[in-house]
């Protein structure tokens, strides 16, 4: 192109660039050191130690129960999440009346805001009053929600299900309407099953956005903090305090800023495991089509 | 599908349907139920129609909006997501484009893109001391300013993944034909790319927007009493005041009311918007 000069690429490029190396790099660079520092507020960088802080870490029972329903939650939710999107995309993919309608209902939670979906989720499981033992009522059941260890993760991962399962649907529901009708045509002259059509037909199309789905979900899945902290304030006792939360209480709470950088330096090795292998597969469909 | 139901498959389907859209609906309907109930009858779920079972009441609200920090939170939140958005506009849209237009051959489009989709794998919290420490040392901590500088940072890899897959989808042909005609790059960029993505412009403001109001995580670290977002306003009135069915469901509807409306005008973009564009590569 002829008038194009080569200044104006920088120009265009550069304070994004610069932005993310100084907003970014720079403070991960500045974390990893941290995680090898003696280093509380107040106090400042103490004493250069080493793996110590790494190896407290890895001695703490409370490191591994965190991690433990860090990942049961992760696991839950993104499976429940996924299976539910997928089901509700293919129902809203047939050919139905009121199909906007269904759409715009089935993706309203999608921008809501998690902190407000929790303290709502505080109303919604409060034993006495609340909407979810009402209901349970009518089965002749009383759970304690918000008061056992069990009732927080579930009631946790309920309302993850409810705020996210929007997301999996919009994405996979796109998927399923890029599916070419001469694919259709092509399968229904072989079979009237649409269970048939789902498996052979459908289901292979849209292994892309499947995987994009879990990937997507999972790293988000990971850092959660704000739904159920709102919800449960990380307790009863330790019951809900999930990785990100464990992380800030221990860099905002007790200001141990050496433990705190190395904990969130272990998430950051475990998210970024997971999404090698996702990413391999991702690469692998992608090639596929 | 293509085909017609028999009838009692049709019966399931919608069944189905209309469960799921309760299931979707409900948290909204308690919502707003609860914050026109009057105190004394919020601790029965059964007594759920207007005028007939209670008489609603504004107490809730004329609690709540007379209430400084609940304000306060919401024009917080409000400046916080609008200059987040406006920063991330320009920065990100300029980027995206010299990605989707111009050839980079020290270091090549797909790495710089590859480069900018992996922050979006970061765990916010990894760097939450760094910016802590940062913050304070140039006396932003609890500024509004300090928290716009976060959510730039976090939204404008996705800014700028979006807008380039926006002006990728672009014809490339009618800003050739106005360099021929003399026009420099910015004038390109400026009066014919940026006109033809304005749709994509307007769906990537909405997203960022969204994603602004909702952050709490360093909301939370990184102000207090006079920066505080409408999250922190949230988690603070969560353990000070325990369970006051009221106020939590007015404050739920100040915080996502915003972020519905624009889901309802977003629809079409939606889904693309959410995976960066890389359902459309």
């Amino acid at each position: 192109m002829a008038g194009k000069s080569r200044a104006a690429k920088f120009v265009f490029l550069l304070p994004a660039l610069l932005w993310v190396l100084g907003f970014v790099l720079y403070p991960l660079i500045n974390s990893f050191s941290l995680s090898f520092f003696r280093y509380t507020l107040g106090r400042g960088r103490e004493a250069f130690i080493g793996v110590q802080n790494y190896i407290d870490i890895f001695n703490s029972p409370e490191f591994w129960f965190t991690l433990k329903i860090t990942i049961y939650y992760v696991l839950i939710t993104v499976t429940a999440e996924t299976l539910l999107g997928l089901f509700l995309a293919w129902m809203v993919n047939k050919r139905i009346q009121f199909q906007n309608f269904f759409r715009t209902v089935y993706t309203l939670p999608i921008f809501t805001t998690t902190v407000a979906v929790g303290y709502l989720g505080v109303t919604i499981f409060h034993e006495t009053g609340g909407l979810a033992n009402w209901v349970m009522g009518w089965f002749g059941l009383d759970i304690q929600w918000l008061s056992s260890a069990t009732g927080a993760f579930a009631s946790s991962v309920i309302l993850d299900i409810w705020r996210w399962t929007p997301f999996a649907f919009i994405i996979l529901l796109a998927g399923l309407q890029g599916v070419s009708k001469s694919r259709y045509e092509a399968a229904m002259l072989d079979t009237n099953s649409s269970f048939q059509i789902f498996r052979y037909v459908e289901l292979p199309a849209i292994r892309f956005s499947l995987l994009l789905v879990v990937m997507l979900r999972m790293v988000r899945a990971f850092k959660v903090f704000g739904l159920p902290f709102s919800l449960t304030g990380g307790g009863p006792g330790r019951s809900t305090v999930f990785y990100t939360l464990y992380v800030y209480r221990t860099s905002m709470k007790y200001f141990d800023f050496g433990h705190g950088a190395a904990m969130a330096y272990v998430l950051l090795i475990i998210v970024m495991i997971v999404i090698f292998q996702l990413f391999r597969l991702l690469r692998e469909s992608f090639a596929a089509e | 599908m293509f085909k017609f139901m028999s009838k009692p498959k049709k019966a399931m389907v919608y069944t189905v349907l209309v469960l799921a859209t309760v299931w979707m609906l409900i948290p909204f309907l308690w919502t707003l139920e609860n914050a026109f109930k009057p105190s004394i009858k919020l601790f029965e779920p059964g007594a759920a129609i207007p005028f007939l079972q209670y008489q609603p009441t504004l107490e809730h609200w004329n609690f709540a909006l007379f209430h400084q920090s609940v304000i306060k939170g919401l024009i917080n939140s409000i400046v916080v997501s609008l200059g987040t958005t406006g920063i991330v506009l320009i920065i990100g849209t300029m980027a995206g484009y010299a990605l989707a237009r111009y050839r980079f051959s020290y270091v090549k489009n797909k790495d710089l893109t590859i480069f900018f989709l992996s922050q979006r794998v970061l765990p916010p919290v990894v760097v939450l001391i760094p910016f802590f420490i940062i913050l304070m040392r140039i006396n932003l901590v609890d500024t509004r300013l300090g928290l716009i500088l976060v959510n730039v940072t976090f939204n404008l890899p996705f800014g700028i993944l979006i807008m380039r897959s926006i002006f990728n989808e672009i014809p490339v042909a009618i800003e050739e034909s106005a360099f021929v005609d003399g026009a420099n790059d910015y004038q390109v960029f400026w009066r014919i790319a940026l006109p033809l993505a304005k749709n994509g412009l307007l769906a990537t403001a909405l997203i960022v927007f969204a994603f602004s109001w909702n952050e709490a995580l360093f909301a939370l670290t990184l102000t207090g009493a006079k920066a505080q977002t409408l999250p922190v306003m949230i988690l603070s009135a969560r353990s000070t005041r325990g369970v006051r069915f009221g106020f939590a469901a007015v404050n739920t509807i100040l915080a996502i009311g915003p972020p519905i409306i624009l889901t309802i005008f977003l629809q079409s973009n939606l889904a693309r918007g959410l995976t960066f564009g890389a359902l459309k590569e």
